[in-house]
């Protein structure tokens, strides 16, 4: 084991940390599918109270990471920790309401209505007998605003527009009401407009306390919108911490195979990339 | 807002609810015309003349519950499966259940002669089928439609020895034997009512429980995972809940697999698309059965067509003018 580099990211992920307690982490977590690793000895800790950005090339293990995060995977070796539990041992339901996710895959029944899907967000915390209370309107109904899909209660999820879709789904995943959310690209497939309103949500849900962990292509969005993040490469995290320390020339090299400068947003201050070009091509 | 879920979500229940004791009315009213509701009534519980009793406790009561029964099954057993698979073709018939369970029943009335029971026998046959459908297709796993082709497969194996079985039999053990090859309502084994009624009675509230988890799971697994559903331990209710549901009820009515498509086809019509219509499914299932059952009786009378033939005339028909007349239906 690399001990020296898990120390070195020990201290960066500390300093981003600052004292709040780690809602989730992963120890030495190997995750993959049939004979096939994908994920590999990876330990890491999620700041609580602060929007983490998994970021990396296409096929690097970051949907993965996420999937077992959400113990959509059962790890090979290794644990994932919610609350310092060990979440494979812990009651489905009740991960349900700790932890939310909203993964790449969705499917909608015909005719679904916007609300209906949205209510679904509550069944972890209905029982058998108990079914739809006061608090579960309410959650449902302040998620409806939040993502702005209230206008859409009554429509049918496949006859509105696939920005309006995805805040449908994201409606979905904040009525549950956690703590943690999980969001596996939640941007992927929107237009600029619409990346915006849902990063917007986003950052909203961190404001109310939330703690959240997306899994994003768009670097610059990563840039921008979160105060944490992961750098992977072959199941492997190269680099953590918040963007200024991550987002370096480097980085981008060894993450993309791109040659490019990191500058700042005048407007935003947040870090852009320019010049960006493949290795040993000229611009 | 809160009443008015609960308005449109229970008011088919109470519909499909009175069309059920209307037809129950109707079928126990409908063999004599000597007898009124009110002897009808009393020979239920026991009172009145001899003749009345026997004529409502031993013939009409029987071939009523058998119908009741038998098509709550089914109904019940094709929506659980039609929504694990996300596919309307899942139905247990047409994945070869039916011909299973008919197959081993008919091989214990005419080739092999075995200390169990043809309704123990027909469950046996049910699993069987099952198992193969499902053990050769890897699991009722994401890919619905793969264990429905595997289905289909075994399907047409069991039927062929069906058919095999009987063309071998002598006359006699092939006629006893035929009521299982077609569906008929007419003299079911006591027994196996009682049978069905239990299985019926383990059965309803679990498909019950299972139709939430199974709601979220149409959202793909990943969410239904997230929001906090079992999804193995789910599947595999599921799987046994219809197999002993199918089981059963082909052992007491025979393969009216129709039902078990048309069934979940009205349910799913009546209510919202934000619910598996488990008790709509079973009551439409009953309904059905207990129609098909008084058109058989009635509409060449004094010939009796078997209710597993009056489903096939009447209900595929009927089924395919409710998906012709609001086509656009294709996820569940």
């Amino acid at each position: 084991m690399d001990t020296l580099a898990t120390t070195g990211r020990k201290n960066a992920l500390d300093t981003s940390l600052g004292k709040k307690p780690a809602l989730l982490s992963a120890e030495n977590l190997m995750l993959g599918y049939g004979g096939k690793t994908i994920v590999d000895q990876l330990s890491l800790e999620i700041p609580a109270g602060q929007i983490t950005a998994i970021i990396g090339p296409n096929g690097c293990g970051k949907s993965t990471l996420l999937a077992g995060l959400a113990r959509l995977m059962k790890p090979k070796a290794g644990r994932v920790l919610l609350n310092g539990r060990c979440i494979h041992q812990q009651q489905g339901r009740s991960v349900a309401r700790q932890l939310a996710l909203l993964p790449q895959q969705m499917l909608a029944p015909d005719g679904l209505t916007v609300a209906e899907l949205v209510r679904f967000g509550r069944q972890p915390h209905q029982g058998m007998l108990q079914r739809w209370s006061d608090t579960d309107a309410r959650h449902v109904e302040q998620a409806m605003e939040l993502t702005r899909v209230s206008a859409l209660a009554g429509q049918p999820l496949d006859e509105v527009s696939g920005g309006q879709r995805q805040r449908a789904w994201l409606a979905m995943v904040v009525a549950q009401d956690t703590p943690l959310l999980l969001l596996d690209e939640p941007t992927s497939a929107l237009d600029l407009g619409h990346q915006l309103e849902v990063f917007e949500v986003i950052r909203q849900l961190v404001r109310q306390g939330k703690t959240i962990v997306m899994v994003v292509h768009d670097i610059i969005a990563a840039c921008r919108y979160a105060d944490h993040m992961i750098a992977m490469k072959n199941g492997q995290v190269l680099a953590s911490g918040t963007p200024d320390a991550v987002v370096t020339e480097r980085l981008m090299q060894q993450l993309y195979g791109v040659n490019c400068q990191i500058m700042r947003d005048p407007v935003s201050g947040s870090l852009l990339l320019a010049g960006v070009n493949r290795t040993g091509h000229v611009l | 807002m809160k009443t008015n879920i609960i308005i449109t979500t229970r008011w088919p229940v109470l519909l499909l609810l009175s069309g059920l004791l209307l037809l129950l009315v109707l079928a126990s009213l409908h063999y004599a015309s000597d007898l009124t509701l009110g002897e009808t009534l009393s020979a239920l519980v026991g009172k009145g003349n001899l003749y009345s009793v026997f004529l409502i406790q031993e013939l009409r009561l029987p071939r009523i519950l058998t119908a009741v029964f038998s098509g709550m099954a089914l109904g019940v057993a094709g929506c659980l499966l039609q929504t694990l698979a996300r596919n309307r073709l899942a139905t247990p018939n047409i994945i070869g259940l039916d011909n299973g369970a008919t197959a081993f029943a008919v091989a214990s009335v005419v080739a092999v002669p075995v200390s169990l029971a043809t309704p123990a026998l027909a469950l046996v046959g049910a699993a069987t089928a099952a198992a193969l459908a499902f053990g050769l297709s890897g699991g009722p796993g994401t890919q619905g439609y793969r264990f429905i082709v595997m289905g289909v497969g075994v399907g047409a194996v069991f039927g062929a020895l069906t058919n095999f079985m009987l063309a071998r039999a002598d006359m006699d053990s092939a006629n006893v034997a035929y009521p299982w090859t077609v569906g008929s309502l007419n003299a079911r084994s006591e027994e196996v009512i009682v049978w069905l009624g239990l299985a019926l009675l383990f059965c309803l509230p679990l498909a019950l429980y299972l139709a939430r988890s199974l709601n979220v799971m149409r959202l793909s697994d990943a969410v239904a995972t997230g929001l906090g559903v079992h999804i193995r331990r789910t599947r595999w209710l599921t799987l046994t809940v219809t197999v002993v549901l199918t089981g059963f009820a082909v052992a007491l009515a025979g393969p009216v697999g129709m039902i078990a498509l048309a069934a979940p086809e009205i349910a799913r019509r009546l209510i919202a698309s934000g619910h598996v219509p488990v008790p709509e499914a079973a009551l439409t299932g009953s309904c059905l059965m207990l129609l098909a059952d008084g058109i058989g009786q009635h509409a060449f009378s004094p010939i009796e067509i078997p209710v597993g033939l009056v489903t096939a005339l009447v209900g595929g028909p009927y089924l395919l003018w409710i998906l012709l007349r609001q086509p656009g239906g294709k996820t569940l």
